[in-house]
């Protein structure tokens, strides 16, 4: 029924938003990296310094961060049920 | 031809503002004359009708459709519907119609013991196509000069769609910068140059059949 239209086609456009969002994300750090390495001619080889920084970045806040792009729509959509129909 | 282009661009934003001035809401301040119930069948309009009561069967040819009868306070008098949006669009998630409806026939008065009350509402009347706008909410409020107030809402989702909008134009413009404009220009000198390597072997061709002609 409507609602499970609804999650469904949310999830679909949400997932495609956040696999965008990551590529996009690990570029900038990707690039940031690497004029870093430019900037400051070390520590170590560019290869390994890039590849070290983008394991840090893996496991850092900000990757975890991008899952709000499931959080924030959920959450306005309960907001705008709460303040429609009981307030 | 920059007729038909601005003409475009002109209807392009007549539709998407219309498109935001009938699904953004509204305030209205107006006085309640009645409630009430009726059959209704969309048909050709059925684009500005929501669909049944959330939870119920959907498909059925007629159904019953909840009105607000108001009389705005320039003496104008103005039919709500109060339907369910439910899960579909515009997204306002409303479900509490019947609500809506106890809460809006109990604020009824007259004209001599009036009782103003501001509507939130969406949508247009057309009496041309039998549409009308759907009230999301009621309150009272002191008297037919109370103040509206501020449209947050409204304000907060126009200036999102704008700062879209003007990313991805912006995004654009430097796209056909870097990318389509050098293209074309290529394409350009590219035929030019098959202009000029044309225009050499015909003088060329020319000049050998007049040696030929003369004979030397």
């Amino acid at each position: 029924m409507a609602l499970a239209r609804l999650v469904v086609i949310g999830f679909v456009v949400l997932t495609v938003v956040y696999i965008c969002l990551s590529f996009y994300s690990r570029a900038r750090r990707r690039e940031k990296l690497e004029a870093a390495w430019d900037d400051d001619g070390g520590p170590g080889a560019r290869a390994e310094f890039v590849r070290r920084g983008l394991e840090d970045y893996d496991g850092s806040l900000r990757r975890k961060l991008i899952l709000g792009v499931y959080v924030v729509p959920t959450l306005v959509v309960a907001l705008i049920i709460y303040f429609t129909n009981f307030a | 031809m920059a007729y038909v282009k601005w003409s475009l661009i002109l209807a392009f934003w007549l539709i998407v503002a219309g498109f935001f001035h009938y699904t953004l809401p509204q305030v209205d301040i107006v006085r309640i004359t009645d409630t009430y119930e009726k059959r209704e069948n969309p048909g050709a309009n059925s684009l500005f009708w929501s669909s049944g009561d959330a939870g119920s069967a959907s498909g059925t040819s007629g159904r019953d459709v909840f009105f607000i009868q108001t009389r705005q306070v320039g003496d104008r008098v103005m039919v709500y519907r109060n339907e369910d949006t439910g899960w579909s669009w515009p997204p306002y998630f409303k479900f509490d119609t019947s609500n809506l409806q106890a809460e809006a026939a109990d604020l009824r008065s007259t004209a001599a013991d009036p009782q103003y009350v501001a509507i939130r509402h969406y949508g247009w009347r057309n009496e041309f196509l039998s549409i009308f706008p759907n009230a999301v909410s009621v309150r009272p409020v002191d008297g037919p000069d109370a103040a509206k107030p501020l449209p947050w809402v409204n304000i907060l989702i126009l200036t999102l769609v704008a700062a879209v909008w003007y990313g991805l134009w912006v995004r654009w413009r430097r796209f056909r910068a870097r990318r389509i404009d050098p293209t074309l220009e290529e394409i350009q000198d590219s035929w030019e140059a098959t202009e000029d390597a044309v225009a050499e072997k015909r003088g060329r061709l020319r000049q050998w059949w007049a040696e030929k002609r003369r004979g030397y």
